[in-house]
Protein backbone atom coordinates (compact mmCIF):
# COMPACT_ATOMS: atom_id res chain seq x y z
CA UNK A 1 0.00 0.00 0.00
CA UNK A 2 0.67 3.74 -0.08
CA UNK A 3 0.94 3.88 3.76
CA UNK A 4 4.80 3.48 4.91
CA UNK A 5 5.29 0.55 7.47
CA UNK A 6 5.29 1.08 10.88
CA UNK A 7 8.80 1.86 12.95
CA UNK A 8 8.88 -1.41 14.56
CA UNK A 9 12.31 -1.44 16.66
CA UNK A 10 12.18 -0.34 19.91
CA UNK A 11 14.42 2.51 21.09
CA UNK A 12 15.66 0.62 24.57
CA UNK A 13 17.89 3.01 25.22
CA UNK A 14 15.97 5.85 25.38
CA UNK A 15 13.29 4.27 27.14
CA UNK A 16 15.94 3.33 29.97
CA UNK A 17 16.81 7.30 30.02
CA UNK A 18 13.68 8.25 30.09
CA UNK A 19 12.78 6.14 33.74
CA UNK A 20 16.50 6.98 34.48
CA UNK A 21 15.53 11.05 34.33
CA UNK A 22 12.58 10.41 36.64
CA UNK A 23 13.47 7.77 38.91
CA UNK A 24 17.31 7.68 38.60
CA UNK A 25 17.66 5.32 41.96
CA UNK A 26 15.13 2.97 40.42
CA UNK A 27 17.08 -0.05 37.98
CA UNK A 28 15.47 -2.24 35.50
CA UNK A 29 15.88 -5.76 35.30
CA UNK A 30 17.97 -7.22 32.41
CA UNK A 31 18.00 -11.05 31.11
CA UNK A 32 20.68 -12.27 33.60
CA UNK A 33 19.48 -15.73 32.18
CA UNK A 34 22.64 -17.62 31.98
CA UNK A 35 21.52 -19.69 28.93
CA UNK A 36 21.52 -16.12 27.10
CA UNK A 37 25.58 -15.46 27.73
CA UNK A 38 25.83 -14.38 24.33
CA UNK A 39 24.49 -11.36 22.40
CA UNK A 40 20.82 -11.58 23.95
CA UNK A 41 22.22 -10.65 27.43
CA UNK A 42 21.59 -7.02 25.81
CA UNK A 43 17.66 -7.70 25.40
CA UNK A 44 16.29 -6.40 28.77
CA UNK A 45 12.77 -7.95 29.01
CA UNK A 46 10.86 -5.43 31.01
CA UNK A 47 12.30 -2.67 29.07
CA UNK A 48 10.63 -4.31 26.15
CA UNK A 49 7.24 -4.93 27.69
CA UNK A 50 7.88 -0.88 28.68
CA UNK A 51 7.86 -0.24 25.16
CA UNK A 52 4.44 -2.64 24.69
CA UNK A 53 2.99 -0.52 27.26
CA UNK A 54 3.79 2.66 25.56
CA UNK A 55 2.58 1.64 22.11
CA UNK A 56 -0.33 0.18 23.24
CA UNK A 57 -0.73 3.70 25.35
CA UNK A 58 -0.65 5.34 22.08
CA UNK A 59 -3.20 2.95 20.39
CA UNK A 60 -5.24 3.51 23.02
CA UNK A 61 -4.99 7.79 22.28
CA UNK A 62 -5.27 6.65 18.87
CA UNK A 63 -8.86 5.14 19.10
CA UNK A 64 -9.72 7.80 21.78
CA UNK A 65 -8.86 10.40 19.52
CA UNK A 66 -10.44 9.12 16.38
CA UNK A 67 -13.65 8.64 18.35
CA UNK A 68 -13.85 12.24 19.55
CA UNK A 69 -12.98 13.14 15.66
CA UNK A 70 -16.54 11.49 14.31
CA UNK A 71 -18.16 12.98 16.66
CA UNK A 72 -17.27 16.38 16.03
CA UNK A 73 -17.49 15.05 12.18
CA UNK A 74 -13.91 16.34 11.63
CA UNK A 75 -12.06 14.53 8.68
CA UNK A 76 -8.58 15.27 10.54
CA UNK A 77 -7.52 14.91 14.00
CA UNK A 78 -7.04 17.77 15.37
CA UNK A 79 -4.90 18.72 18.66
CA UNK A 80 -8.14 19.60 20.66
CA UNK A 81 -8.75 15.83 19.59
CA UNK A 82 -6.06 14.49 21.40
CA UNK A 83 -6.44 16.63 24.47
CA UNK A 84 -9.73 15.25 25.04
CA UNK A 85 -8.38 11.94 24.56
CA UNK A 86 -5.84 12.28 26.72
CA UNK A 87 -8.25 12.87 29.18
CA UNK A 88 -10.14 10.33 29.14
CA UNK A 89 -7.11 7.81 29.68
CA UNK B 1 24.49 38.69 -1.73
CA UNK B 2 28.38 38.93 -0.71
CA UNK B 3 27.51 39.36 3.01
CA UNK B 4 24.87 36.51 3.09
CA UNK B 5 28.05 33.99 2.27
CA UNK B 6 29.70 35.42 4.84
CA UNK B 7 27.71 34.09 7.53
CA UNK B 8 29.67 32.20 10.42
CA UNK B 9 28.98 28.72 10.26
CA UNK B 10 27.91 27.67 13.91
CA UNK B 11 31.22 26.06 15.72
CA UNK B 12 30.84 23.02 16.02
CA UNK B 13 31.83 22.71 19.80
CA UNK B 14 28.61 24.36 20.72
CA UNK B 15 26.48 22.15 18.74
CA UNK B 16 27.72 19.42 20.17
CA UNK B 17 27.10 20.79 23.63
CA UNK B 18 23.53 21.56 22.10
CA UNK B 19 22.91 18.19 21.87
CA UNK B 20 24.23 16.93 25.37
CA UNK B 21 21.56 19.27 27.04
CA UNK B 22 18.74 17.82 25.03
CA UNK B 23 16.54 15.90 27.51
CA UNK B 24 16.04 11.97 26.69
CA UNK B 25 12.66 11.65 24.64
CA UNK B 26 11.02 9.45 22.24
CA UNK B 27 11.83 9.89 19.12
CA UNK B 28 9.01 12.09 17.29
CA UNK B 29 9.63 10.17 13.96
CA UNK B 30 8.62 7.43 15.86
CA UNK B 31 5.46 8.18 17.73
CA UNK B 32 4.54 9.54 14.38
CA UNK B 33 4.81 6.51 12.40
CA UNK B 34 3.26 4.66 15.30
CA UNK B 35 0.22 7.40 15.89
CA UNK B 36 -0.58 7.47 12.47
CA UNK B 37 -0.29 3.25 12.40
CA UNK B 38 -3.16 3.46 14.80
CA UNK B 39 -5.41 6.35 14.14
CA UNK B 40 -6.23 5.23 10.30
CA UNK B 41 -6.85 9.06 9.62
CA UNK B 42 -5.41 12.22 9.22
CA UNK B 43 -3.73 13.86 11.67
CA UNK B 44 -2.59 17.74 11.88
CA UNK B 45 0.39 18.95 12.42
CA UNK B 46 0.14 20.93 16.03
CA UNK B 47 -1.80 17.28 17.37
CA UNK B 48 1.61 15.69 17.03
CA UNK B 49 3.30 17.63 19.37
CA UNK B 50 0.09 17.48 21.73
CA UNK B 51 0.68 13.55 21.29
CA UNK B 52 4.66 14.09 22.11
CA UNK B 53 3.79 15.96 25.24
CA UNK B 54 1.21 12.91 25.99
CA UNK B 55 3.97 10.89 25.84
CA UNK B 56 5.62 12.42 28.34
CA UNK B 57 3.42 12.60 30.77
CA UNK B 58 2.96 8.88 30.35
CA UNK B 59 6.29 8.27 30.93
CA UNK B 60 6.80 10.43 34.15
CA UNK B 61 3.57 8.33 35.63
CA UNK B 62 5.20 5.34 34.10
CA UNK B 63 7.97 5.49 36.18
CA UNK B 64 6.74 6.39 39.41
CA UNK B 65 4.09 3.71 39.24
CA UNK B 66 6.78 0.64 38.24
CA UNK B 67 8.84 2.51 41.17
CA UNK B 68 5.86 2.19 43.39
CA UNK B 69 5.10 -1.88 42.77
CA UNK B 70 8.80 -2.71 43.30
CA UNK B 71 9.37 -1.23 46.37
CA UNK B 72 6.72 -2.38 47.30
CA UNK B 73 7.51 -5.87 46.72
CA UNK B 74 10.98 -4.72 48.45
CA UNK B 75 13.12 -4.60 45.24
CA UNK B 76 14.75 -1.80 43.90
CA UNK B 77 14.70 -3.38 40.15
CA UNK B 78 11.86 -3.49 38.25
CA UNK B 79 10.62 -7.06 37.09
CA UNK B 80 8.70 -8.18 34.67
CA UNK B 81 5.87 -9.16 37.28
CA UNK B 82 5.89 -5.44 37.78
CA UNK B 83 4.95 -4.46 34.20
CA UNK B 84 1.89 -7.22 33.99
CA UNK B 85 0.36 -6.16 37.27
CA UNK B 86 0.44 -2.23 35.29
CA UNK B 87 -0.60 -3.57 32.64
CA UNK B 88 -3.56 -5.50 34.65
CA UNK B 89 -4.62 -2.37 36.44
CA UNK B 90 -4.41 -0.51 32.92
CA UNK B 91 -7.35 -2.88 31.91
CA UNK B 92 -4.73 -3.95 29.24
CA UNK B 93 -4.40 -7.25 30.57
CA UNK B 94 -7.30 -9.19 31.76
CA UNK B 95 -8.66 -12.45 31.92
CA UNK B 96 -9.61 -12.55 28.17
CA UNK B 97 -6.94 -10.96 27.15
CA UNK B 98 -3.23 -12.44 28.30
CA UNK B 99 -0.37 -10.80 28.06
CA UNK B 100 1.04 -12.95 25.63
CA UNK B 101 -1.83 -12.23 23.14
CA UNK B 102 -1.16 -8.30 23.21
CA UNK B 103 2.64 -9.25 22.57
CA UNK B 104 2.11 -11.51 20.11
CA UNK B 105 -0.26 -8.52 18.12
CA UNK B 106 1.90 -5.89 18.73
CA UNK B 107 5.51 -6.69 18.92
CA UNK B 108 7.73 -7.82 15.81
CA UNK B 109 9.31 -11.24 15.69
CA UNK B 110 12.13 -11.04 17.18
CA UNK B 111 11.29 -9.30 20.47
CA UNK B 112 8.06 -11.68 20.50
CA UNK B 113 10.61 -14.39 20.56
CA UNK B 114 12.52 -13.09 23.92
CA UNK B 115 9.58 -12.63 25.69
CA UNK B 116 7.35 -15.90 24.86
CA UNK B 117 8.59 -19.22 25.86
CA UNK B 118 9.12 -21.51 22.80
CA UNK B 119 9.98 -25.24 23.23
CA UNK B 120 13.36 -25.34 21.40
CA UNK B 121 15.19 -28.62 20.88
CA UNK B 122 16.94 -29.98 23.30
CA UNK B 123 13.79 -30.08 25.78
CA UNK B 124 14.90 -26.78 26.55
CA UNK B 125 12.28 -23.87 27.34
CA UNK B 126 13.25 -20.53 25.79
CA UNK B 127 13.29 -17.88 27.91
CA UNK B 128 13.28 -20.32 31.35
CA UNK B 129 10.52 -18.58 34.16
Amino acid sequence: GRRRRMKRTAPRSTLRKIIKKYKPQLRLAANTDLLFSSILTFFSFSLLKVHLNFLLFLNRLAEEARINAFEKKSKIIKPEHIIVAAKVI
Amino acid sequence: PRSLKQAKPVPKSSRALRRKKTEPAIASSLIKSVFSHYVKMPVAREAFKVIEKCSEKYFMQLSSDLEAYSSHAGRKTVEKVDLEVLMRRQGLVTDRMPLEVLIERNLPLEYRKLLIPVAVSGNKVVPCK
